[in-house]
């Protein structure tokens, strides 16, 4: 999903049902799916568990469904939990469409607490070519919807590059985006239960693989600005690992702390990622 | 919208150098087919699968360490990097399929259109297991599904092989064939002993009349691979393992599978010999490489008819390719080639596309002096109505020296292979073999003089030329016999009569006109 879409909210203290059941929802969800595949922790992507991606698409005719994207935040003592379930598809080659719900729940405090669509996210990221001696170059853009109760109030259009590298002892991704449209007036992230939309973000990730054992560590850098006014640049570093556990799913979990600003949060992520196919999608019958 | 994507994408084209154009690739990656099959294999035969994993890295270290170390001594292939795959990581392989983009780290970026082809029909070879190994599905549901994965498979024509046999001319015959071989004997054995184990799998899965029969099937199998690589490079096979020959059940259930696989693994050993023949530039090897596959690819380059692939493949010998995939003895047998030997049928009758075959190159049972193998003094009928005039045979042109010299070649051809009595055995025992030798005899020996007036053909003629220089050169070699393991069993005593079978005299000679 696009980086700059970050959903920010509310924190809450306790691991909620609500999160128990949207996990309950997901694995339903993938259940009657019986055409069990191969997905691939090589080919990583935004929040999994890095926000700067590789330039890879999801294969042809390929799912790809991340079942329990979770992501922790501290800022200033308080909690923040977000859960985004998503499923890409390769629908064309070297294309894969991708459509996101990140669901929130945010305590307010004082037993209050608040719960909610924070809108429709859907993405479309082409890969241009294979890297040879050329890098591995790829253009991507999404729409976040104003679905939801703590969704943005308008459509939010973003647009991406991404390249990758890869040299013997690791790999290098690139990544730039900018949002369009007009900067909110205002938006604090503490007062608005609603989803917080970068207006650019660039940033380089590193990785390096273990393909003996499946599995791929990284760290990333990357700078962001609010999309609202008088927002500061804010820098950010992370560490993630990701590691196949069998040939059907993969796990992912990173952990990273926001290097300026007042709050200087902390932040980790988790996810588990199922691949699969329909035969009625497949040529060849 | 359109116009304009279209105008700044042709701009982009015009303004790239060639060499960026020529390294611009667009080949994808596509999920396999989905169903209740997959993983079966895995999930019923966890060792043997676990082992295909590892066979990932040999392939794929392999390409990576040829690319990126080309000047590197030959023992850090033959002997670390052999030792490290055959003591550590095929005694305790990994638990997943590897990401070969990230052994062949550059490689991959040399000819990704390669590494997925390969990729894809590594694909079809897993999906194959898992629909054999699948307890649920009668015999018909597996045909039928194996039949579906390959059409599948076919739906990718930027990748799929040719399901058209390929002559060994395209893996042996090009200017930079055999090097890789010649260099890696070690590694290349173990490469062909992977290819031995993957097409030979099939055949305890078919053979197999229940899960028991299967289960221990595949055991025995995959402990014979074990014993092939415990004395490298004594049991390895000494020639391209061809599925016919180690896979006879499968070939005939999947025929085309079986073709796909041979193009398959034969494509593997070019991409060897490119990558490791300093005769083809650096700047030039991707360029080789797609012209290479582009050849797999097709239909219509490098074809033979999959009844000579299949005799190609019996002339080869399975002794020579490691042994049979089941049924086999304790001991291993006796192959009858030196190893690398180049395969040349293309003189026999039927063979006209299989350059190579140099069994006079070599047989390692077979001593260079060949008692009772004398042509010449073969009780040869002296009836003068069987007494063949060559001159007029077709393609003939009288007494051509070169004609001659090919006819003496072809001669010492066969009186290698048939000095060799687990050749003799083969050739007596199937009798397409046996009308061939007779059919090659015929064209080649005159009665009386013992001497031979090929029927060469003008495009087999020089292959047969390049087949009798490597056995003058190799010819030293093939006194070292190779060591027989401990279980093994004497070798055979040469028979008294050392033409069993093959009475000349008796043959059927072309009338004289």
């Amino acid at each position: 999903m696009n980086p700059q879409i970050q959903y920010r909210n509310k924190s809450f203290v306790a691991w909620p049902r609500f999160v128990t059941r949207v996990l309950s929802t997901a694995i339903l969800f993938c259940a009657p799916v019986t055409a069990a595949a191969q997905t691939d922790y090589y080919n990583t992507d935004t929040g999994r568990p890095l926000t700067v991606e590789d330039a890879s698409a999801t294969e042809r005719y390929a799912f790809e469904l991340q079942l329990a994207p979770l992501r922790l935040e501290r800022s200033r003592g308080v909690y923040r939990w977000e859960v985004e379930p998503e499923i890409a598809y390769g629908i064309f080659p070297r294309t894969q469409l991708e459509i996101g719900f990140p669901l929130s729940y945010v305590d307010l405090g004082l037993g209050s607490s608040k719960s909610g669509l924070g809108g429709v996210g859907i993405a479309l990221l082409h890969n241009l070519n294979v890297e040879t001696s050329i890098p591995a170059l790829a253009i991507a853009g999404d729409v976040l919807l104003p679905v939801g109760s703590l969704a943005p109030d308008d459509a939010v259009f973003s647009a991406k590059g991404i390249a990758t590298r890869t040299f013997q002892w690791a790999r290098f991704h690139l990544n730039g985006q900018y949002s369009f449209g007009a900067d909110d007036v205002a938006a604090d992230a503490d007062d608005d239960a609603g989803s917080e939309v970068s207006r650019w973000l660039a940033g380089v990730a590193v990785d390096r693989t273990f393909p003996l054992r499946s599995m791929l560590i990284g760290a990333e850098v990357f700078a962001e600005k609010g999309r609202f006014t008088g927002a500061e640049t804010r820098w950010s570093a992370a560490f993630g690992v990701r590691r196949q556990l069998s040939p059907a799913f993969n796990v992912d979990a990173g952990i990273g702390k926001q290097l300026n600003g007042d709050d200087r949060s902390w932040f980790a992520t988790f996810g588990l990622a199922h691949a699969f196919a329909l035969r009625s999608l497949l040529p060849g019958r | 919208m359109k116009r304009v994507t279209s105008r700044v994408l042709l701009a982009i084209a015009v303004l790239l150098p060639s060499s960026a154009q020529a390294q611009w690739s667009t080949t994808y990656e596509q999920f396999y087919l989905p169903g209740a099959f997959n993983f079966e294999f895995r999930k019923n035969y966890p060792a043997a699968d676990r082992l295909f994993n590892a066979f990932d890295y040999g392939h794929a270290i392999l390409y990576e360490r040829l690319w990126t170390k080309p000047s590197a001594p030959a023992s850090d292939l033959e002997d670390k990097e052999f030792e490290f795959i055959t003591r550590h990581l095929l005694v305790n392989p990994p638990n997943l399929p590897l990401e070969e983009g990230a052994i062949e780290i550059a490689y991959v970026k040399l000819a990704p259109e390669a590494k997925m082809m390969f990729e894809w029909a590594h694909l079809l070879h897993r999906q194959i297991y898992d629909v054999l190994a699948d307890e649920r599905l009668s015999a018909t549901q597996k045909d039928a599904k194996v039949q579906e994965i390959i059409r599948y498979y076919k739906t990718r024509k930027d990748l799929a092989f040719s399901s058209v046999p390929k002559s060994m001319e395209l893996m042996e015959g090009q200017p930079y064939s055999l090097a890789f071989r010649k260099k890696y004997p070690k590694f290349n054995g173990l490469i062909w002993a992977y290819h031995w184990l993957q097409v030979g799998l099939y055949e305890p899965l078919i053979a197999g009349k229940n899960k028991d029969e299967r289960q221990s099937g595949v055991a025995a199998t995959v402990t014979r691979f074990r014993q092939m690589i415990e004395q490298p490079p004594t049991w390895m096979p000494r020639v391209m393992p061809m599925t016919p020959a180690v896979a006879p059940l499968f070939t005939a259930r999947y025929p085309e599978a079986a073709i796909i696989f041979d193009n398959l693994h034969s494509m593997h050993d070019v991409i060897s010999d490119i990558l490791a023949n300093p005769s083809v530039s650096r700047s030039q090897k991707r360029a080789e490489i797609l012209k290479a596959a582009s050849r797999y690819r097709d239909n219509t380059s490098f074809v033979m008819t999959p009844d000579e692939w299949r005799e190609m493949a019996t002339m080869m010998g399975v002794q020579n390719m490691g042994g049979p995939a089941r049924g086999f003895l304790a001991s291993f047998p006796t192959p009858t080639v030196e190893r690398g030997a180049v395969m040349s049928h293309a003189a026999m009758p039927g063979m006209a596309n299989m350059p190579g075959m140099q069994h006079g190159a070599a047989p390692a049972a077979a001593p260079g002096s060949m008692p009772g193998m004398d042509h010449s003094t073969m009780p040869m009928a002296t009836d003068s109505s069987k007494t063949m005039d060559h001159s007029s045979m077709p393609g003939m042109s009288g007494a051509s020296s070169n004609a001659v010299a090919a006819g003496n070649d072809m001669a010492a051809l066969h009186k290698r292979m048939m000095a060799d009595p687990v050749i003799r055995a083969r050739v007596n025992a199937d009798p397409v073999m046996r009308r061939m030798m007779q059919n090659a005899m015929n064209k080649t020996s005159t009665p009386t003089a013992g001497r031979t007036r090929a029927t060469t053909t003008k495009r087999a003629a020089p292959t047969t030329k390049r087949a009798s220089a490597t056995t003058k050169k190799v010819a030293p070699t093939t006194k070292k016999a190779a060591p027989k393991p401990a279980a093994a069993k004497p070798k055979p005593k040469p028979k008294v009569d050392p033409m069993a079978g093959m009475d000349h005299s008796k043959m059927d000679m072309p009338p004289k006109k």
